[in-house]
């Protein structure tokens, strides 16, 4: 399993993530540039240009029509996804930590960060209505007071938002009202990455704690726990296998004290129903910040601290590998 | 003079009182402050001491015993007065002798007390003051209180395993939680644990009985079936203890409540009874223990500055009443098979330096060894005291540097023959077999360690069996059984671990857990366990199981592990011939062991296999519940997305656009090195 080694960016990355065919894989790091790559061969198809800060968050519409963005300049982007003109610009008071589309690609929502003096902010925009974005507001933005927004999902059907907050907390915030319908807290420490299924049935979410955890998307039901001895930074569920990968390694503050050997940067393959670990596939030489799986199943990507995104195909015998029960 | 004459003729006022006035003002009223420094009969009697058993004499002799009096006592201080009482014309036996101040009384009850005049006469000096409490002793002995009997249940309840599994304690969450584990080659078995049992850090009794912990307020043991409390030492800020061989005394050392005339900055307790039996002044806990126990706990011993204190039991009184002098005494250390103390002397002037086995309670010098232009030197016993080895660096004339010879005492032989070892490196660890007549050695520097085996043959001929060059190893662990060891690298050699069987030397294993800061063997030399404590490292702190040939069998993460220590067996109550018997008719035992151990093999797969499967089953169910609502909403997602199916990845396949890609192929070698 040779990996294809994506060198397009300068700084670590905060996210990559598959279009809803998988033939496209979007990914943003710390320096200014949003690429897009065609997953099968690793080449860079353009980017979009725009952003003066570190961006922390890309999501693409079930269509791949539009790309939405979030970055530390203080603003949200919506993109042409073809031309990579951009159609809008949502600026905030702080950065944008997370964003995302919702199952129909009509509404959008971001998170805002806890600086400057400012709150954490989730907001909801609805893109059919032009007069929300020419007037930068949104129709709905629901504070976050207590402890701020640093992952977040659109549920199934576009009904809520599944957060994930610093102190560990999770909770459903409804894109109507503004509510919090469901809330859990499982985790101890600050959730890094929240990723949904490929039905959006479930999701897994990735802490600080060494942590990861699988709940139900609709009711928050803890369904399984998988552990390790480093902060997990990203975690995806496998859409065909009953798998899950997950990434992380020794903080980015703490690595200069570590050896690689040490560090853990491995990404590690647990079985989502006996929440054992079965393999790991080493690589990349700082903590991985970031895990997809391609929505075939038959490949998955990672982003890590060391700036490269790293592509694996699946060997055969992955494929037949079966833990004896 | 008219005023005079004024004064004359007037009435003069009467001020005297009539004859029966009595005032109502008390003294202390009216002159308080006077009386306050009034002299009180007990001044100065702080600084009087009494003096028993003083030769009785004539007038003729007192003044020579006033002389010597005077000899031994002024020693402490001035002597202000002094009344030697008299009856018939001689002198009546106890003498009253009073310093300037009272500190200087306490100097002279403190040292001259049991002062050995001659044969017959051996002083008892006391302070004047404890008169009083000397008085209320009745004369009747009143037979103390019985105590009920309190029942712990089987001390050595964890003995009788019927799969001989040894106990282990461990400390984890930064010392928050305290646990019991019995050793399983599957997973360990919780026996205890318990929150906060100990404030710092834990001890086993040198037998396994008892468990102590630290508190502030003291020391704590436990023991039993279920680790109740057994007793309790009460001593404020207790950071150390040590117990006696025997388990009956334990030695505790607090640095805070130390005052001059009550010592008690270690106190050496009576386990059983949790009585106090004696404190001791202290001022630097630097090398403990402070008091070495003979291997019988018949007798504990201290050095201090040129002198060596040997205490016996149960009276914690001075062996013979007395110190040995032993000018420039360096260090010492008890034989732990026999009641020998050995110890070294530094050269002085024209004496040689002096290594010296001292048998106890005689005194008798068993073997003298001098020794030239020494540096240093280390005392290194053989477990059962069959063999003593003293490294001795020196600095021979003409050369430069040090060279260390290892001194070879064979203490189970007449006249205790001693044979050297020289070496040309320098020495990073030595130590002995535990059982055996092998030692091991690990010298050079570093990069360039080696390790080395000798054998002590009989004869005294000592061969080199082996030597391992290029080690990464900074530590020697012997098994507790003898022929096993483990070299490890601790620390900063990011924990090597080499396995090594000394019978044929061979490397059995060569492994590594990385950053490592404790090997501990458990008391059979079955297991051997690794780990990476808290207090030395803050990440990845773990304890692994390993056997004594190096396979390892668990990986045990704890977060903020701090410390495993594995309980300590009882010697074995087998005698020399049944363990022979057991090792001959070895092949019948371990048959019915590997049977056993297949069995629970399967067993334990079998509960994988069953525990998998329960899970499976309740994973599925989940999904099969979620997948049954994901298809009940499929109406709304197709409403959703316009009507386009996008359930399955290949649902609108006639949408889809065909999309040539050039496939860039190009030869690339990516070294992949230690990622």
């Amino acid at each position: 399993m040779k990996p294809i080694l994506l060198q397009g960016h300068e700084r670590s990355i905060t996210q990559i993530k598959y279009n809803r065919e998988g033939d496209l894989l979007f990914s943003v790091a710390k320096d200014q540039f949003v690429n897009v790559w065609y997953s099968v061969n690793g080449e860079r198809l353009g980017t979009y240009n725009g952003h003066t800060g570190a961006v922390w968050c890309v999501d693409v519409d079930w269509d791949t029509k539009h790309v939405l963005t979030g970055s530390a300049d203080n603003s949200c982007r919506l993109w042409d996804c073809e031309t990579g003109k951009q159609l809008a610009v949502l600026d905030t008071n702080s950065a944008v930590r997370t964003c995302g589309f919702d199952f129909s690609g009509n509404i959008i929502m971001f998170s805002t960060d806890k600086q400057m003096g400012y709150q954490c902010y989730l907001n909801f925009f609805d893109l059919r209505d032009p007069q929300q974005i020419e007037d930068n507001q949104s129709y709905l933005s629901v504070p976050c007071s207590e402890s701020k927004i640093t992952s977040a999902v659109w549920g199934p059907l576009g009904e809520f938002v599944i957060a994930g907050h610093e102190n560990g907390e999770i909770n459903q915030f409804s894109a109507k009202s503004g509510d919090i319908l469901t809330k859990v807290k499982e985790h101890t420490k600050q959730i890094n990455d929240i990723q949904t299924s490929v039905d959006l049935t479930t999701v897994i979410t990735a802490s600080k704690d060494c942590a990861a955890k699988l709940f139900d998307s609709t009711s928050l039901e803890h369904i399984k726990t998988f552990k390790t001895e480093r902060p997990v930074n990203s975690a995806a569920i496998s859409p065909i296998m009953d798998h899950v990968v997950m990434g992380g390694g020794q903080e980015a503050m703490e690595v200069t004290t570590t050896s690689t050997r040490i560090g853990k940067f491995e990404a590690r393959f647990f079985h989502a129903a006996y929440e054992e670990e079965f393999g790991r596939v080493k690589g990349h030489f700082g903590p991985i910040n970031c895990v997809a799986f391609h929505p075939d199943g038959k490949s998955y990507s990672s982003g890590g601290e060391d700036g490269y995104v790293r592509i694996h195909y699946f060997d055969p015998q992955y494929f037949d590998f079966e833990l004896e029960a | 003079m008219e005023a005079e004459v004024e004064f004359d003729e007037g009435e003069e006022p009467s001020f005297s009182d009539p004859e029966d006035f009595e005032d109502d003002i008390s003294d202390q009223e009216l002159l308080g402050d006077v009386l306050r420094e009034q002299p009180q009969e007990a001044d100065g009697i702080d600084s009087v001491i009494v003096v028993d058993n003083v030769p009785q004499v004539g007038p003729d002799r007192l003044e020579k015993l006033k002389n010597v009096i005077h000899k031994i006592f002024s020693k402490f201080g001035k002597i202000t007065n002094e009344f030697y009482p008299e009856a018939d014309g001689k002198t009546k036996g106890y003498i009253f002798l009073e310093y300037s101040v009272p500190s200087h009384a306490h100097e002279a009850v403190k040292n001259a007390d049991g002062y050995k005049l001659d044969k017959q006469h051996t002083f008892r000096v006391n302070l004047f003051t404890d008169f009083d409490k000397y008085m209320t002793i009745s004369d009747e002995w009143e037979p103390p209180e019985k105590q009920p009997f309190k029942d712990f249940g089987n001390l050595r309840h964890w003995l009788e395993d019927p799969d001989c599994r040894d106990q282990y304690s461990v400390i984890y969450d930064s010392g928050e939680k305290t646990g019991i584990f019995s050793n399983d080659v599957k997973e360990p078995i919780e026996v205890e644990e318990r929150a906060r049992w100990t404030e710092t850090y834990v001890r086993w009794s040198p037998k396994g009985t008892y468990l102590a912990t630290f508190h502030q307020r003291g020391i704590a043991l436990w023991g039993g079936e279920k680790f109740k409390q057994i007793q309790r030492f009460s001593h404020q800020g207790v950071q150390l203890i040590d117990f006696s061989p025997c388990e009956r005394y334990v030695v505790t050392f607090s640095p805070l409540m130390d005052t001059k005339d009550d010592p008690q900055a270690i106190i050496i307790w009576d386990v059983l009874t949790g009585q106090k039996k004696r404190g001791f002044h202290c001022e630097s806990s630097a090398h403990w223990p402070i008091f070495k126990w003979s291997p019988d706990g018949k007798f504990f011993a201290r050095m201090t500055q040129d002198t060596l204190s040997i205490y016996e039991t149960p009276s914690m009184g001075l062996l013979d009443k007395k110190s040995l002098k032993i000018n420039g005494i360096k260090d010492f250390s008890w034989s732990p098979g026999d009641n020998i103390i050995a110890f070294w002397v530094p050269e002085d002037k024209d004496i040689p330096a002096r290594v010296t086995l001292m048998q106890l309670p005689s005194r008798n010098e068993i073997r003298v060894r001098n020794l030239f232009n020494v540096v240093d030197c280390k005392l290194h016993w053989q477990k059962n005291g069959d063999y003593l080895c003293v490294k001795v660096d020196r600095t021979p004339k003409g050369t430069q540097g040090i060279v260390t010879n290892f001194e070879i005492f064979r203490m189970r032989e007449k006249q205790v023959p001693v044979d050297v070892v020289e070496m040309k490196e320098g020495i990073i660890a030595f130590a002995w077999e535990p059982n055996g007549s092998r030692f091991a050695v690990l010298h050079g520097e570093s990069p360039r360690i080696n390790a080395s085996f000798y054998h002590v043959k009989s004869n005294g001929k000592i061969d080199l069996i082996k030597t391992f060059d290029k080690q990464q190893a900074n530590s020697i662990f012997w098994s507790p059984q003898g022929q096993f060891l483990v070299l490890a690298g601790l620390r900063s050699m990011n924990g090597a671990l080499a396995f090594v069987d000394t019978s044929d030397c061979t490397m059995m294993n060569i492994a590594e857990h990385y950053m490592a800061s404790d090997v501990e063997w458990d008391p059979t030399g079955r297991f051997v366990v690794t780990s990476v404590s808290w207090w030395s490292h803050k990440v990845d702190n773990a304890y692994w199981l390993w056997t004594f040939q190096g396979r390892l069998l668990q990986k045990n993460n704890k977060d903020r592990f701090c410390q495993l220590l594995w309980r300590p067996r009882p010697p074995s109550l087998l005698s020399q011939e049944q363990i022979k018997a057991i090792k001959k008719d070895l092949k019948k035992y371990s048959k019915i062991f590997e049977q056993k151990d297949r069995l629970s093999q399967s067993k334990a797969s079998k509960e994988l296999v069953d525990k998998r499967r329960s899970m499976m089953e309740e994973y599925r169910k989940y999904r099969e519940a979620a997948m049954k609502m994901y298809q009940e909403q499929r109406p709304l997602r197709l409403e959703l997305r316009g009507g386009v199916d996008t359930d399955e990845l290949d649902s609108n396949v006639d949408d889809w656009e065909e999309e040539t890609i050039e496939f860039f192929i190009n030869e690339e070698i990516i070294p992949i090195g230690d990622l």
